[in-house]
């Protein structure tokens, strides 16, 4: 059901191409019949208005499907249908009048027909910005010269390279070369520095003077916070680079990175922003920041699936860097042979460990050394002995061990508290004190 | 069982009851399927997206992805919690006679409220037209305990000596001032019934830990007064697939009905029974595509896994005395509180994610100082063993334990004062509650409200903060846990709540 909506929508651009065809025609036939030799001409005209009427419903129809199913951009979209929708109305209502009023103007009717192709023009232009994207077929493409973008960091220029392009990506939409939404555009340096109907968007050197910088920091709640409509905000790094680039920089046209003698921060910023640097920023600073610094990013999924069929449960704890948290089931029935070469593949990720209730010797469980991440490792009820610490005594981020109703004895602790970062080992019913 | 219908054709039945099973898009079918749904379709553009044809487009691939999107982004946050117990102490608990000690009320008994503390806030119709609101302090002595000298009520002398390992919440408030809108609320994030509760909300973005048994479990206490009524929408899944609502264990030796065979069936061919049923399901539903028969699937099947899960994590002949010393005499009656308390333990052992125990019988209008001394007669030691037993087992480092009513009650008494007698209506405007374990401050005491405990002056906490908190606690970001549904968005949260940071580890 679903595929055949889809297989429909995707007829559109197919189908679209016929009320063009039919309406230009209908247009042509009229305005050749002015010439007395081709006057009959003029009757052809009803029936190739109703072709192309019909197909441009059908072309609506399936636009409509087409637009369910992928990602086109809203404002675009939305002219193309409605330019669309009204061709088709359009078409109609030129058919119609042709048919039942037999004495309208000629004249009048063939101003309508151009108008007609006006809008054919218009709407078959928006079509091909949102299949092609907007600055495919523009004016400023044909007299634009383009910048390469910088290969390193060093080599790149503020505003040009970084800043111009943040702006012209998140606000461009509705500031720039096409809208003008509050008569504000960053289509280039100089109109930026035009600012907006209410004033100046850019103060160079004086941040809190700067409407721009104010709009983009503003609570995302806030009604004069940019970009507005619940369009992408800035990021983080990108704000960072805009506030040195108008404090520090004068907000300069062509100031280059390697004059400004820019900090390491900075540095950083400017290369993830080019996509020189593909490590992603960090959510936010608060949250998990260099806490999991020490694991490693990424981890090949098919290693975490290979660990699941051998009967272990994987958690996924954290995404960026990946962090783990790995159960076997009790009584399992697993040997620690048959699952470790698994687990020792992901070892870097594991932060918590649950290997309780499996009736595990200290010997099975040498491997616990090369999980150097642990950070909560559970082994309660085990048969265990002190012979156990001596695989955790030195690691480093361990702060919690579970050895209730084990047979570790009270030497086997106090080895164990030698770890400083080991905060809390749990030794409730620990079977030597029967 | 001699035949095994391995072609699916074969397994089809062509009898006139099945045809329309079997033809699936007949030509009338296909033409109202697809030429009237196209029109629809249009239509529904035009008229702004109402009815039915937003119904068509929500279930469209599109959106799909978007839920595959919001559930792939999870976790948000590295967790502190796996587990969540949730102590409901439901009819709302009287704040100044547990946690929130005001000695100043000592010296204004029997004076009427001033003006200017209410400052014209809504009361109940059950006090508003009262002549006096004479205030009452608690009739319970309060005592300094532990390593920070919180003062407790003598009615918790358990909970009293577990007081390190809580973190205090006494400036909760809420919007709603009566029963079923406070406690819906709390559990669903809306005053209306509809929403999906807390439970179901992490059970849907975080999956199960234990096939074996359901992520969201409910245990109700057979041993409290009924006064007010609980509805299974509090633990509901709203418009969230029906596998994510909670699953209430009734109160009492049989927590679930029917999972014993039946006389002269031994279930040796259940599994196979199960395998043809839900094929013929599946069959069914790739022409209805409707997600209740998905959900009806899994649950046979999650039935079927209780059946050996459920009589195993029940059973308590392995618990030792010592154990049932701890929780109290009532944790030998299955169904009571401490009961519940016992079980919840065990279903966590298990990894349960989301276990809901409710207490009813808080709302003392009047007669409040017997029924308080009953209620925590019945609660205060098991709650106090639960954090213990927890504690000693190890898994208070990643359980989140939550203690806490919808509101809180008056400074003075509705209806009469006697030296011995008096009642509290109800007061959102501020209310205590406690979290411990995973992820939150130990020892920890945070918020402030006036000397009449009647609004609060420091760190406010909305039941929407609470939310947010306990949802960042398991990893979730309270923003981004997300729902389409009708044509819009939803979240526990609403368009509110901040996670109350100064509470974490």
């Amino acid at each position: 059901m679903l595929d055949i909506l889809t297989f429909f929508g995707r007829l559109h651009p197919v189908v679209v191409h016929l009320p063009i065809g039919f309406l230009l025609l209908a247009v042509s036939l009229d305005l050749t019949a002015w010439n007395p030799r081709f006057h009959y001409l003029r009757q052809a005209v009803p029936f190739v208005l109703f072709l192309g009427f019909l197909s441009a419903v059908a072309a609506c129809l399936f636009g409509y499907l087409l637009s369910l199913t992928g990602d086109y951009d809203t404002v675009l979209l939305n002219r193309h249908k409605v330019s669309g929708i009204a061709l088709a109305v359009g078409a109609g209502a030129l058919l119609w009048i042709r048919i039942r009023m037999s004495t309208f103007s000629p004249q009048i009717f063939s101003g309508m027909l151009i108008a007609m192709m006006a809008l054919i023009t218009y709407s078959g232009h928006q079509g091909g910005n949102l299949t092609h994207g907007s600055d495919y077929l523009s004016m400023q493409a044909l007299f634009e010269e383009k910048r390469e973008k910088p290969v390193s960091v060093s080599a790149a220029l503020l505003f040009e390279d970084v800043v111009h392009p943040v702006l012209r990506q998140k606000c461009g939409q509705c500031h720039g070369p096409g809208k003008m939404k509050g008569k504000f555009s960053v289509a280039n340096h100089a109109k930026l520095m035009d600012g907006s109907k209410n004033g100046p968007a850019v103060v160079p050197g004086k941040l809190a003077e700067s409407e721009l910088f104010r709009r983009i920091t503003l609570d995302p709640g806030h009604k004069e916070f940019m970009p507005t409509d619940g369009k992408t905000p800035l990021t983080a790094d990108e704000i960072g680079l805009i506030a040195y680039w108008i404090e520090q920089a004068h907000a300069e046209p062509t100031q280059s990175m390697e004059a400004l003698q820019a900090n390491d921060t900075l540095l950083m910023q400017v290369a993830r922003v080019l996509g020189l640097d593909n490590r992603p920023a960090k959510v936010s600073a608060s949250d998990n920041a260099n806490e999991y610094g020490h694991i490693p990013e990424t981890l090949d999924i098919t290693l975490v699936e290979s660990l699941r069929n051998k009967g272990l449960n994987v958690r996924l704890n954290l995404q960026q860097p990946v962090v783990l948290d790995v159960t076997l089931p009790d009584h399992s029935g697993l040997k620690a042979e048959d699952f470790r070469e698994e687990l020792l593949h992901v070892g870097h990720h594991v932060v918590w460990l649950n290997l309780s209730d499996n009736d595990f010797k200290d010997e099975d469980l040498s491997f616990l050394k090369d999980l150097p991440n642990l950070e909560k490792l559970r082994l309660e009820n085990n048969p265990l002995t002190d012979g156990i610490a001596d695989y955790l005594q030195n690691m480093q981020y361990l702060e919690a061990l579970n050895l209730n109703a084990t047979a570790v004895t009270a030497a086997g602790i106090s080895k164990l508290r030698k770890n400083p970062k080991l905060e809390r080992i749990y030794s409730w019913n620990l079977k030597g004190r029967d | 069982m001699s035949h095994h219908h391995d072609n699916e054709n074969n397994f089809r039945l062509h009898t006139p009851a099945f045809d329309s099973l079997n033809k699936r898009l007949d030509r009338r079918n296909f033409l109202t399927k697809t030429s009237l749904g196209i029109g629809a379709l249009a239509l529904g553009s035009l008229l702004g997206k109402n009815g039915a044809s937003g119904k068509i487009a929500s279930s469209a691939t599109a959106s799909n992805a978007a839920i595959d999107d919001v559930i792939s982004a999870l976790p948000h946050f590295a967790p502190k919690a796996k587990r969540v117990i949730y102590l409901f102490m439901s009819g709302g608990p009287s704040q100044i006679e547990t946690f929130d000690y005001k000695p100043a009320l000592v010296e204004r008994y029997g004076q009427d409220l001033p003006g200017s503390v209410r400052q014209g806030q809504r009361l109940t119709a059950m006090s508003a037209n009262q002549s006096k609101f004479p205030m009452v302090p608690s009739r319970y002595k309060f005592n300094q305990h532990g390593k920070n000298g919180t003062w407790v009520s003598e009615l918790l002398p358990h909970t009293a000596k577990v007081i390190d390992e809580l973190c205090i919440i006494k400036s909760l408030h809420t919007e709603h001032i009566n029963h079923d809108p406070a406690i819906t609320f709390f559990q669903t994030g809306n005053q209306l019934p509809g929403r999906p509760s807390i439970g179901s909300w992490l059970s849907y973005g975080l999956g199960t830990d234990n096939q074996n048994l359901p992520s969201f479990i409910v245990l109700v206490s057979k041993n409290a007064p009924k006064d007010q009524p609980l509805y299974t929408r509090l633990w509901g899944n709203g418009f969230l697939p029906s596998e994510y609502q909670g699953v209430e264990f009734r109160a009492g030796k049989d927590p679930v009905l029917y999972l014993n065979n039946p006389d002269g069936y031994d279930g040796t061919d259940r599994d196979e029974m199960l395998d043809y049923l839900t094929r013929l399901n599946k069959l069914q539903n790739s022409a209805y595509g409707d997600p209740e028969v998905d959900a009806r699937i899994a649950q046979y099947e999650m039935a079927y896994r209780m059946q050996t899960s459920v009589p195993d994590v029940m059973s308590v002949v392995d618990e030792p005395d010592e154990v049932f010393d701890l929780y109290g005499p009532d944790s030998r009656d299955p169904g009571t509180y401490a009961a519940n308390c016992l079980l919840a333990r065990k279903l966590l052992e298990k990894d349960v994610k989301f276990v809901q125990l409710y207490h009813q019988g808080w709302d003392h209008h009047g007669g409040l100082p017997a029924g308080m001394e009953n209620q925590c007669r019945q609660t205060d030691q098991s709650t106090a063993a639960l954090i213990t037993d927890l504690k000693r087992r190890g898994l208070l480092e990643d359980t989140l334990v939550i203690w806490g009513g919808e509101f809180g009650r008056t400074v003075y008494s509705q209806g009469q004062l006697t030296p011995t007698n008096y009642g509290r209506d109800h007061h959102p405007r501020c209310f205590t509650m406690w979290m411990a374990g995973a992820g939150v401050k130990a020892g920890f005491s945070y918020g402030e409200t006036d000397e009449f405990s009647y609004n609060i002056v420091k760190d406010p906490v909305h039941v929407h903060d609470f939310q947010a908190t306990l949802l960042h606690l398991m990893g979730v970001d309270h923003e981004r846990l997300t729902y389409k549904f009708q044509g819009r968005r939803f979240r526990l949260t609403d368009t509110h709540g901040n996670v109350v940071k100064d509470i974490l580890t």
